[in-house]
């Protein structure tokens, strides 16, 4: 069959208003759900699982793919207005989002959000329709040596994103990795710092973290002193994102969208680190590099490139090789199992109108979120404008709420609130919540992968250089590394 | 108001004037705790029967999703749960069979559970890369003898880790944890994904895990471990091979309780998986997937599990692998 054949079968199973709304009505749920903090993209996904089990397969999977879209857009919404990310992806937005609303720019933060988040979703598809075999076969190279070369050199984002101190953030990306140790040992199985509590032998659940990290701070700031942020100027997000604000984060916004489709190509990395990667790389590059940090609208622009730049190409091991890239897509993977449909290779030989039919949905899930987006800007957008002294305690219902949801598991509110009084203390003394979140994120990832390459070698360090792609992240680690101590040390000169 | 509806709002509170004198289990929507991920094969499967059973019990079923630790945490609460059926368990494989046998560190025995059915069968198959050269079982142990071979697992205490050695033993490795390398990953997806990339040699696994792998022509399957053979696996089963004692190594779901559910509780539970067990839908979900519907008594599935946990423990105890940190 030629292309044309199988795009006009694609064509024929999703050319009916069910199959375009489901997928509408998924990227309705989905933004909502990621902007209601606490219930992520991930939750929103596995909630709406089940009642795909009734429908047409190209239908469910397409809700399904719409939910997940439609919430990692969702999740910078509240990053943006009251610094707590919606979902994990949307951590990085956070560091230049939430500043611009402080100074009143809520809505060009949304609107640039919006506007990335769209962009790096075409990117991404794009990818996925073009390049899904050969990303496949790239991505199947990616073994523990390499995935441990490649977190080794995500590590580094800390330094972009430690604000004014490197060893305060440092210090905080000791404690993430220490916190992350928490939980069942990988390889022997033995139980570390769980204190003889079940709840504790699966690890900190991470949306428990995140939350207590980023939100549980402001709240407790809050009750500390309620009249802080009175006449501050955070008023009305009336302010557009312009094309000219598109045109200059542009570049960054291609980077990011590039970075979310390598990383969304290879299983097991996921959303969040792309996000920082992208707007760690964004900072490095741009002139206004002092900046960042501060409310700059490029940091928004690349977080929000590099996650939604994940999304599509999540579905490129899902579909060329069969297994799930994510948490998300293990959930969707469900989905096609279900309906007795097997993701990998033979599906384009012998499911090809799917294939297709998710295609064009695909496509057309841009535009939809778009649409979805911008209507659920306008409507958020007015949440910048509450007063802080009702919002806040507001948004604490949502949190515990959120929290409990993920797990049903009332530790996990607990396991919050600590996090919360560490974040609140990490704040009183300045130390950014970012290099923790990533060095919690990475720890688990750069030790399994470490402990897999020794088993594989029998204890041999030589096969951490195995080849080039181990090479090549060796190579750019050391590059950078070198590059941080040259600024840090001349930054020390100018200082003194 | 139709006539319906009045009839219903009568006999509704006609049977909320009744019930605290008879107070008939179930008196409110029952708890579900399953305690691994969306979308796995525990989750599927409870998914699927989820509605057939609600329509047998006749109150609402509340699914509740309770992950970690490898199932773990999720039963640890319904063990402490109140024993009145209100909190039910779907029990797994790796949670209450393997990790039992392997982990002296479970915070829960068998002896925490009542389990009341155990409603499906998930066979077992081994399978490796077409790449790798190995066409058959004794390719395999021929393979195992040079050295350099590794399987994996979703985790420490899963079925996949003991499924590994005890086929390996049971083909006359003497020592399989020495011979082969155990490299754990974090779920059974990445497990497979380990064998498709080359970090692991081979994995024993539930079919349904591997039929996409397999029907794709990504893995070759080299035995199945039920007596009769699997469709779509082009592969000899162990009875076959001469190993019928594998026909242990097998995946299964059931449902548990606390272990002081009442009699009265267990013989509904009986009743209601009988009829749910018989929905048309279900029955296609599941052996689409590769499942096996085969419902058991409770005493079946007791003499069942605590089978498979002794030859487990046995095989635990034999080689070392018990996990006691």
């Amino acid at each position: 069959m030629s292309l044309m054949d199988n795009l006009l079968a694609g064509l024929s199973l999703v050319a009916s208003f069910e199959v375009f709304f489901a997928l509408f009505v998924g990227i309705c749920i989905g933004v909502v759900g990621g902007a209601i903090p606490g219930l992520s993209a991930t939750m929103a996904v596995a909630l709406t699982l089940p009642f795909t089990f009734s429908l047409q397969p190209i239908t469910g999977i397409l809700l399904l793919l719409g939910v997940y879209k439609g919430g990692i857009f969702g999740g910078c919404i509240p990053a943006i207005l009251i610094k707590t990310p919606g979902t994990p992806a949307s951590s990085a937005t956070i560091l230049d989002g939430h500043p611009m609303a402080e100074k009143g720019e809520s809505g060009r933060a949304l609107g640039m959000a919006l506007w990335a988040s769209c962009t790096a979703d075409i990117v991404s598809n794009l990818a996925l329709i073009l390049f899904a075999g050969w990303l496949a076969s790239f991505a199947l190279k990616f073994g523990p040596p390499e995935f441990f070369a490649l977190i080794l050199f995500s590590l580094t984002i800390i330094a972009g994103v430690s604000g004014e101190s490197l060893l305060r953030g440092a210090l905080a990306a000791i404690l993430g990795l220490l916190l992350a140790t928490v939980g069942l040992d990988l390889v022997y199985g033995t139980n570390r710092f769980t204190f003889g509590d079940p709840n504790m032998m699966g690890g900190l659940n991470f949306i428990a973290v995140l939350i207590g990290l980023f939100a549980i701070p402001e709240i407790i700031a809050m009750a500390w002193n309620p009249v802080a942020h009175l006449g501050k100027p955070r008023a009305l997000g009336q302010s557009k994102v312009t094309f000219a604000d598109y045109k200059r984060c542009f570049k960054s916004i291609i980077r990011g969208s590039v970075i979310g489709v390598f990383l969304g190509s290879i299983p097991g990395i996921g959303a969040a680190p792309s996000a920082f990667l992208s707007y760690s790389e964004a900072r490095r590059k741009s002139p206004n590099k002092e900046n960042f940090g501060k409310g700059e609208i490029e940091g928004v622009a690349a977080s929000e490139a590099g996650n939604n730049g994940v999304a599509g190409a999540t579905l490129i091991p899902l579909l060329a090789l069969g297994v799930p890239g994510d948490v998300i897509t293990a959930i969707i993977i469900g989905a096609f199992m279900v309906h007795g449909l097997q993701p990998g290779p033979m599906m384009f030989i012998l499911n090809v109108d799917i294939i297709y039919g998710l295609f064009i949905g695909l496509i057309v899930s841009s535009v939809f979120l778009f649409i979805v987006g911008s209507v659920a800007i306008k409507g958020f957008r007015f949440v910048a404008d509450v007063p802080k002294r009702i919002l806040m305690p507001a948004v604490l219902v949502l949190c515990i709420y959120g929290v409990f949801a993920v797990n049903n598991n009332i530790f996990d509110v607990g396991v919050m609130f600590a996090m919360g009084w560490v974040g609140y203390l990490m704040m009183r003394y300045r130390i950014p919540a970012a290099p923790f979140l990533i060095a919690f994120i990475l720890g688990p990832l750069l030790e399994d992968n470490f402990r897999q390459a020794m088993l594989m070698s029998g204890s041999d360090p030589m096969i951490l250089i195995r080849g080039p792609i181990t090479w090549f992240f060796w190579v750019v680690t050391i590059i950078t590394v070198v590059a941080i101590t040259r600024s840090v040390v001349s930054k020390d000169k100018l200082g003194v | 108001m139709n006539f319906r509806q009045i009839a219903t709002a009568l006999s509704v509170s006609a049977a909320l004037t009744i019930v605290p004198a008879l107070a008939e289990y179930p008196e409110r929507a029952i708890n579900m705790v399953i305690p691994f991920g969306a979308g796995g094969a525990t989750d599927i499967s409870a998914r699927a029967i989820a509605e057939p059973l609600g329509n047998a019990v006749g109150k609402p079923l509340i699914m509740v999703n309770l992950t970690g630790a490898g199932g773990a945490t999720g039963s640890v609460n319904v063990k402490n749960a109140k024993g009145d059926g209100q909190t039910m368990l779907f029990a797994r494989v790796g949670s209450h069979s393997v990790s039992p046998a392997m982990k002296e560190t479970l915070p829960y025995t068998l002896d925490d559970f009542r389990f009341v059915t155990v409603y499906e069968i998930n066979p077992v198959a081994c399978a490796v890369t077409p790449a790798s050269g190995i066409n058959s079982m004794e390719d395999l142990v021929a393979k195992v003898a040079e050295g350099g071979v590794s399987y994996s697992s979703s985790g420490v205490g899963s079925l996949l880790h003991i499924a590994g050695a005890m086929v390996l033993k049971e083909f006359g490795v003497e020592n399989p944890l020495e011979a082969a390398t155990h490299i754990p990953q974090k779920g059974g997806g990445a497990a497979a994904t380990a064998v498709l990339n080359g970090t692991a040699t081979f994995l024993c696994t539930n079919s349904s895990a591997l039929a996409s792998f397999v029907a794709n022509g990504q893995l070759k399957p080299l035995m199945v471990t039920t007596e009769q053979p699997i469709t779509g696996f082009d592969a000899p089963t162990a009875n076959e091979l001469g190993k019928p004692a594998l026909n242990q190594l097998v995946g299964w779901t059931g449902i548990a309780g606390p272990d002081d559910l009442p009699d009265d509780v267990a013989t509904k539970w009986e009743a209601w998986m009988a009829t749910a067990t018989q929905d048309e839908k279900f029955i296609k979900t599941m052996t689409s997937a590769g499942s096996i519907i085969t419902l058991m008594s409770e005493e079946e599935a007791n003499t069942f599990i605590r089978g498979q946990f002794e030859v487990f423990r046995a095989l635990v105890d034999d080689l070392g692998m018990r996990i006691e940190g």
